[in-house]
């Protein structure tokens, strides 16, 4: 009996109250004044424009959260690490830079949950037809990008150029870069990124917040994507 | 080198344990299911870790149990002609002192996340197409944690009495404090919902204190156990058994027998050791002797390969010939000043 009385009590107080709730209160303070969101370029999602006007995927999706919440937002630019560790000590309360799941600060900040996963594959010109495999297949890709090492996993031939654009080749890309380029993407599986926001560690309500804002947005990210690609 | 016989359970006590040895099973499915359902709600809730790995490590006792069991019932032979029943005092100090030591880093663990402040972050995570705040997903996976275990052990304390069976009644009583652990750690989550940080770690640190506390609790049983104690009760610690003194009693009961004592320990779920008894004649000794046996055997089942000792005085059953007079002594003598003839 005495146990039901504890349950109830506690439904109680869930009901009423928003839960979670932050320890330093990030949602409320931000509700009330500005968001501060670290920035750093990090194409498509993170663009600066002239004047140092902010632009681009995540861009677009914070001013949007920030309407709904009736804040004013503060766009700090700055590099990756000074970003997060400002955010581990609650200086920040967003930073956006194309983030993903295999970041290596996901166990000193928070992250949300993935609201896109990109796939890395290779795209071929609407003339060819896709390959049966990858083995020895030479494929045209960014040089000092990681996927020329996902590449050689397939045991590929990564050429790696400036501009794959030019290459007239196949082209190991994410999909929507391959859509920019007019190429057909292809259904090898290079890579998976899960793009992600991050917060102050331990800030819950504002977190459960902003995810619910993200989750709603999926198909919108998509779109902007293809928006983003067109020159 | 002739070897006693293996020491056989009574039909009721086997039907038991056949009991016991099933329930240890279905207590390893469950908890492999609770270590999958806990893995896949855990997050960054440090008490979600600590309970977690808890569970992982309830898994440690009836896996020793079963294997202790297939080989004890192993007959002496000539290299072990005191048979293999200590294997499970031998198997248990050994995941007894795991237990230990993981209950002592889960503990560092957890007093360093709160020394570190940090903060756990626990956000949504989509769950058969519903958003739902994680915390409640940990918050099921512990119910769930909870009920099985806490229903096995209830089931398996009784039997484990009943068998004298120490490690049994171990495990059965780990299995249902496993609730405690839940509430901790439900308490911890809440406690993060609510905005309490430090709500987490706390929950993790006493989950850790208890696993410690057992840990410690069957180290040291164990060992008392290995070093020859005297028969305890099961489940309460240094309580000793009745069983010595009622065997004294039964034995002076015997009208040839003038005074008799014992000397006990357990081996596994068994008493074995020495009976010394102080006989009022001589004669029909080899009778008497074998009648003795027979009482002592067949008093209590728990009594196995007990000897008995024929002595004229209790001093002389544990005097030491060798060094009782001088000029037997064994010690080396000193080399004499006798000039050689």
């Amino acid at each position: 009996m005495v146990r039901l009385g504890l349950l109830l009590t506690l439904a109680l107080i869930l009901a009423t109250c928003t839960f979670p709730q932050d320890p330093n209160s990030t949602l409320d303070r931000v509700r009330g004044g500005t968001l501060r969101v670290g920035v750093t370029e990090h194409r498509p999602w993170v663009q600066r424009l002239d004047g140092d006007e902010p632009a681009g995927v995540e861009v677009e999706l914070v001013r949007h959260f920030a309407e709904e919440l009736g804040t004013s937002v503060q766009w700090v630019w700055g590099a990756e690490q000074e970003h997060l560790e400002a955010l581990e000590r609650y200086e920040l309360d967003l930073a956006i830079m194309g983030l993903t799941q295999a970041t290596p600060w996901k166990t000193r900040v928070g992250l949300t949950q993935p609201y896109y996963t990109s796939r890395i594959t290779v795209g071929v010109p609407a003339s060819m037809s896709s390959p049966p495999e990858l083995a020895g297949v030479a494929v045209a890709v960014k040089e000092g990008s990681v996927i020329a090492a996902y590449l050689e996993e397939e045991e590929a031939r990564p050429m790696r150029v400036s501009e794959p654009a030019q290459a007239e080749a196949l082209v190991a890309a994410a999909t929507w870069e391959l859509d920019r380029l007019g190429l057909t993407p292809t259904d090898f599986e290079l890579h998976s990124e899960k793009h992600v926001m991050a917060v102050p560690p331990g800030e819950n309500g504002w977190l459960v917040a902003l995810e619910k804002f993200l989750a709603a947005r999926q198909s919108q990210v998509e779109q902007a994507l293809q928006q983003q690609a067109s020159p | 080198m002739r070897t006693p016989p293996p020491y056989r359970l009574p039909v009721e006590k086997q039907k038991q344990l056949q009991r016991a040895e099933r329930l240890e099973w279905v207590t390893i499915f469950f908890l492999i299911t609770i270590a999958g359902v806990m893995y896949l709600a855990t997050g960054s809730s440090q008490a979600m870790k600590t309970a977690w790995l808890e569970d992982v490590l309830s898994l440690v006792p009836p896996i020793v149990f079963l294997v202790a069991l297939r080989f004890r019932t192993k007959p002496p032979n000539e290299q072990f002609p005191y048979g293999y029943r200590r294997l499970i005092s031998v198997a248990f100090l050994s995941a007894a002192t795991a237990l230990l030591i993981m209950g002592l880093y889960m503990l560092y663990d957890s007093a360093m996340k709160l020394i570190m402040q940090e903060h756990p972050t626990i956000g949504l995570r989509e769950i058969w197409g519903w958003q739902l705040w994680s915390g409640w997903i940990m918050i099921a996976a512990l119910i769930y944690s909870a009920i099985p275990p806490v229903i096995l052990g209830k089931k398996k304390v009784p039997l484990a009495k009943k068998l004298h069976e120490k490690t049994l009644h171990t495990d059965a009583a780990m299995n249902k404090d496993d609730w405690l652990t839940a509430l901790a750690a439900m308490v911890g989550v809440l406690g993060v919902g609510f905005g309490w940080w430090w709500a987490d770690a706390v929950a993790a640190g006493v989950i850790s204190v208890q696993v410690v506390k057992d840990g410690y609790e069957n180290v040291t049983d164990s060992i008392t156990d290995l070093i020859g104690q005297r028969p305890t009760r099961v489940g309460q610690g240094d309580e000793p058994e009745l069983a010595p003194l009622q065997l004294v009693d039964r034995l002076k009961d015997l009208d040839w027998v003038e005074d008799a004592t014992v000397r006990l320990r357990e081996e596994g779920d068994v008493f074995t050791g020495e009976a010394y008894i102080i006989p009022r004649y001589d004669h029909h000794l080899l009778e008497h002797l074998r009648q003795a046996y027979q009482v002592i055997h067949t008093g209590d089942w728990r009594l196995y390969d007990i000897a008995v000792v024929p002595v004229a005085t209790f001093e002389e059953a544990w005097s030491d010939p060798a060094n009782d007079r001088g000029d037997h002594s064994t010690r080396p003598e000193k080399v004499s000043e006798k000039p050689a003839v």
